[in-house]
């Protein structure tokens, strides 16, 4: 596991210093570089904590994340449309990445009490209600995006709790209803050309489409071999969009080509088989499920990015987990993986 | 133990669906990378090429500045410039031939302004300023052929008063390397101010460029506009030039060479600065062909040389009513006591003639000034030593810059012993000392230092600090100057237009009262029974006035130096003159009335050492 975050790491870091030259903020590269290091640190020390006294801490460590969630309206001043940032201390923190591993937490806390084979509805109630509420605070920033992301952490308790089949198909047949309720009445134009655009990325090149189409020439052009650090036309000319953010890995495959990006999913791949191992050798269900909600979201947001990436996904503003420009996120991500060596550790504890 | 393990397999299971599920997804995105980059590279390198997105520069039009009065001193105007995007050029030669052909500029040159516009990578490079109306239409026309050339609506530095505000307004050229590196406000290619007011205040007058980045096809042309940043002006400002007196000054001096300096002895603010030959400044306006940059330079005349702040004179007369000031201060005479002027001094077994060939008889301090006696002050300058005359012109301002914002100011030089053992690697011999007397030899001044040093001695006995924007200047520093002293000075500069026998006596009628004290030095050493008129020009003696007006409570100084004009009375003061009258009085369109056979300088150079032949100019 250490190996792959590494390799990420490094990656990240060059990826950031090429962009950072594009952007002309040398500072881009250095602040990532301490953030990761920052999370190096937290995953150690969270790896050296145990877990289970963590899901006993669980309920207050939630009270406190949806007190600040909803006390966000209030403490955070408006920042480029959203109140997701928290001043603290010259520094701006974003509670939602860390009340997202939070939540993740308090699932597999509450995941204890069924050991039951199959979920009961009272369970399922409960667990959707967990997750529903921070998820809710967040989309109501309004920061999209990161509510999204919580999302999988509820799919991966149902799915890991045992909801019988009759029910999935409920859920997917009130989630497609859903779909096209929200699709009539509440999303906003912009947010429908997005997804229009996905099904026929040619509709608007300049337009809605531009984003899209502008990571696929950055991806494509980059060839076998790549044009080399800090040389990507696309990146360094400024076409990519959000490039230090959603299209990081753009600029990536651009300056490394095929081999430096199949280097980059390879190791996401490794780490995310290496998470679910984990789940799998947990000694409790407590350990499974809080391994198995940080793999299932780090999975979930990965390869939504890297599909947007690459062309098949609507452009939804979800970043790369450790590849991404972002304190919080690297830092709560750190934490994540830091429970989840937690779980390896101890997996033959009897205590 | 008799630990019951919570049965994990149903779990276990689950998990196992969902890590092959994401190795699925991932292999997935492994494949599609194959496709978009092995498979499809080349179609999307195509695309790669394709996709020109240029950003634009949009320059900061610089800001306006005005006189006192809220006249146009320079503005700007709009004015098309072109612009290469160094990455679409094809074909350099045949692009650099369609350009020759529109006299852009010469094959050459253009040549290289290219290859530098390619190594500064991906931004577009200004490579012609000020395109004339068929060059824009012709690069229009031709846009499909050329398509790295597009003409750029943008800003250009203008000037109404042309070269009368050329050396005041200082040039613009390029921002360097170094002042790329110490500003981030500039940009690679920006025009910054390199002399003068645009140098002084570019901070306000440069403004931020903006910048503007859009797609553009495969033929140049926009699509969408991406992005637009649009630049902040530069800040407009007031200066206390007077463009009326300046205008009046220039039409004064006509095609003379030299410069005239105005201040208001009050508070040290300039009203006119002035030299000539000037240059037209729109030729710096904007990017300047080297060629004419080096014909400038070549010119003997020196017409980028600011002769009001850097070129150095012997103050020749000009510098007695300094000398008055001083000896009355320290008490070395009494304005009663006289001399008697035969035509001239034996001192140390040399002669000195006084230009006067017949001699002034007995005069006293004021008849001195008037007359200008040279015996008075060679006898004056043999009883107080060179140490002494040095701390008067020191404390008036000499030989120190007076820190007027526009850079590149001269010192001065004001002699002592230690200097001459320094720079000239000998003493200082005693004759010189003689000379230094009447404003000869080794003693040098810029034309601002000898109007500040007027200024003091009309203003009460303040040193001013000369400035173009109110309120930047330390305030005037007193100089302890007794009002009995200023008083006697100042009586005999107003005898020397209003006298009798004034040396500038011509200049009084037709016009307002004024003060002032003429001026001739050297070019070279004078030779017996030659007259200036018989010269040649560059041989000829320089011409000065400093003079002031209203005589009571003076408002403004004016020092013209007029090279090789031959004569004080007759060549500068009437320049003088005529600027003073149209500050104060009512204008003569008639001209002035010009001495036509002024009396000669008689000055006879130290034998020991020749006075500093030819330096100044």
């Amino acid at each position: 596991m250490l190996l792959a975050v590494a390799t990420i790491g490094v990656c990240s870091f060059l990826a950031q210093g090429s962009t950072a030259q594009a952007l002309a903020s040398p500072g881009f590269a250095a602040r990532q570089a301490v953030w990761l290091l920052v999370a190096a640190v937290m995953l150690v020390l969270f790896a050296m904590a145990d877990y289970r006294v963590l899901a006993r801490l669980a309920p207050a460590l939630y009270a406190v994340s949806v007190l600040v969630l909803a006390l966000m309206p209030v403490l955070a001043p408006l920042r480029s449309g959203s109140r997701a940032w928290l001043p603290l201390g010259g520094y701006t923190i974003q509670p939602s990445e860390f009340v997202r591993v939070v939540t993740i937490l308090a699932v597999a806390a509450l995941a204890r009490e069924y050991t039951l084979h199959r979920l009961d509805f009272k369970g399922a109630l409960r667990l959707t209600a967990v997750v529903a509420a921070p998820a809710f605070l967040v989309a109501l920033q309004p920061d999209l995006g990161v509510a999204l992301t919580y999302i999988p952490i509820l799919l991966a308790a149902l799915w890991l709790g045992g909801l019988p089949w009759r029910v999935w198909a409920a859920l997917i047949l009130s989630g497609v209803l859903l779909a096209g309720v929200a699709w009539t009445w509440y999303l906003k134009p912009y947010q429908q050309e997005r997804v229009l655009t996905v099904l026929d990325a040619s509709r608007d090149p300049f337009g809605a489409g531009y984003q899209q189409r502008q990571s696929q020439i950055a991806v494509g052009s980059g060839g076998l071999t790549g044009k080399g650090l800090h040389s990507g036309t696309q990146s360094q000319l400024r076409f990519l969009p959000a490039q230090h953010t959603d299209f990081i890995f753009a600029v990536w495959a651009e300056e490394t080509g095929f081999f430096g990006s199949l280097l980059l999913v390879a190791a996401y791949a490794l780490l995310l088989a290496r998470i679910f191992l984990v789940a799998m050798a947990a000694r409790d269900r407590t350990g499974a499920l809080l391994a198995g909600g940080v793999g299932t979201v780090l999975a979930v947001q990965s390869l939504i990015n890297l599909a947007m990436v690459v062309g098949v996904s609507p452009t939804t503003g979800i970043t790369l987990p450790l590849m991404s420009y972002g304190g919080s996120s690297m830092l709560a991500t750190g934490i994540a993986l830091g429970m989840v060596q937690s779980v390896w550790r101890l997996r033959y504890a009897n205590v | 133990m008799t630990f019951v393990r919570d049965d994990l397999r149903p779990v276990q299971r689950r998990l196992a669906v969902l890590l092959a599920g994401s190795l699925t997804l991932c292999a997935g995105v492994g494949l599609r990378l194959w496709t978009l980059q092995v498979t499809q590279a080349e179609r999307w390198q195509r695309a790669a090429e394709n996709n020109r997105l240029r950003r634009v520069p949009l320059e900061a039009p610089r800001g306006a500045v005005t006189d006192l009065r809220g006249e146009t001193v320079l503005d700007t105007r709009p004015a098309f410039q072109l612009l290469l995007f160094p990455e679409e050029l094809d074909n350099v030669e045949e692009t650099v031939a369609f350009l020759a052909g529109l006299d852009l500029a010469p094959a050459e040159e253009l040549r290289s302004r290219f290859e530098r516009a390619q190594r500064t990578s991906h931004l577009p490079s200004v490579i012609a300023d000020n395109l004339t109306w068929r060059q824009v239409a012709a690069i229009a026309a031709h846009k499909t052929d050329y398509r790295a050339l597009e003409a750029h609506p943008a800003t250009r530095r203008s000037s109404p008063e042309g070269p009368i505000i050329a050396h005041l307004a200082g040039q613009l050229s390029e921002a360097s390397p170094e002042q790329l590196s110490r500003n981030s406000r500039l940009r690679q290619g920006q025009l910054v101010g390199r002399s003068g007011l645009e140098a002084a205040y570019d901070h306000v007058l440069g403004g931020t460029p903006g910048n503007l980045v859009m797609v553009v096809d495969a033929l140049g042309r926009q699509v969408s506009q991406v992005d637009q940043e649009p630049p902040i002006p530069g800040k407009p400002m007031q200066v206390t030039l007077d463009m009326t007196l300046q205008r009046e000054a220039a039409a004064a001096m006509a095609d003379q060479v030299g410069a005239v300096v105005g201040l208001d002895p009050r508070t040290g603010a300039v009203r006119i600065l002035l030299a000539r030959p000037a240059f037209d400044p729109d030729l710096f306006a904007g990017r300047l062909a080297p060629a004419r940059w080096q014909e400038l330079l070549q010119d003997p005349l020196r017409p980028l040389h600011n002769r009001a702040l850097q070129a150095l004179y012997p103050p020749g007369s000009t510098i007695k009513p300094l000398w008055a000031a001083g000896l009355l201060l320290d008490r070395v005479r009494t304005p009663s006591d006289t001399v008697v002027c035969t035509g001239g001094a034996t001192i140390y077994g040399h002669p000195y003639r006084c230009w006067q060939a017949g001699g002034h008889g007995r005069v006293d301090l004021e008849q001195a000034l008037e007359v200008s006696c040279d015996t008075y002050f060679y006898y004056l300058a043999r009883d107080v030593g060179l140490e002494r005359l040095g701390r008067w012109a020191r404390l008036l301002g000499l030989g120190t810059p007076t820190g007027i914002e526009i850079s590149g100011e001269a010192r001065g030089l004001v002699p002592s012993d230690e200097w001459s053992r320094r720079a000239r690697g000998h003493p200082w011999y005693a004759g010189e000392t003689i000379s230094v007397g009447i404003g000869q030899g080794p003693i040098l001044a810029t034309p601002i230092q000898l109007a500040v040093a007027y200024a003091a001695l009309v203003n009460g006995g303040y040193l001013v600090h000369p400035h173009l924007v109110p309120g930047v200047a330390e305030p005037p520093t007193s100089l302890d100057i007794p009002e009995s002293v200023l008083s006697v000075v100042r009586s005999g500069m107003e005898r020397v237009v209003l006298g009798e026998r004034g040396t500038a006596r011509r200049q009084a009628p037709g016009g307002i009262p004024f003060g002032g004290k003429t001026g001739t030095s050297q070019v070279v050493r004078k030779r017996d029974g030659v007259r200036w008129q018989d010269l040649p020009w560059e041989q000829r003696h320089h011409a000065l006035f400093v003079g002031y007006a209203p005589l009571e409570h003076p408002e403004l100084v004016v020092a013209v130096v007029v090279e090789h004009g031959g004569d004080g009375s007759a060549a500068a003061a009437p320049v003088a003159a005529r600027i003073l009258r149209r500050a104060f009085g009512t204008a003569t369109p008639s001209g002035m009335v010009v001495a036509q056979a002024p009396a000669q300088p008689q000055v006879e150079p130290s034998p020991s050492r020749p006075p500093a032949a030819g330096g100044p100019s």
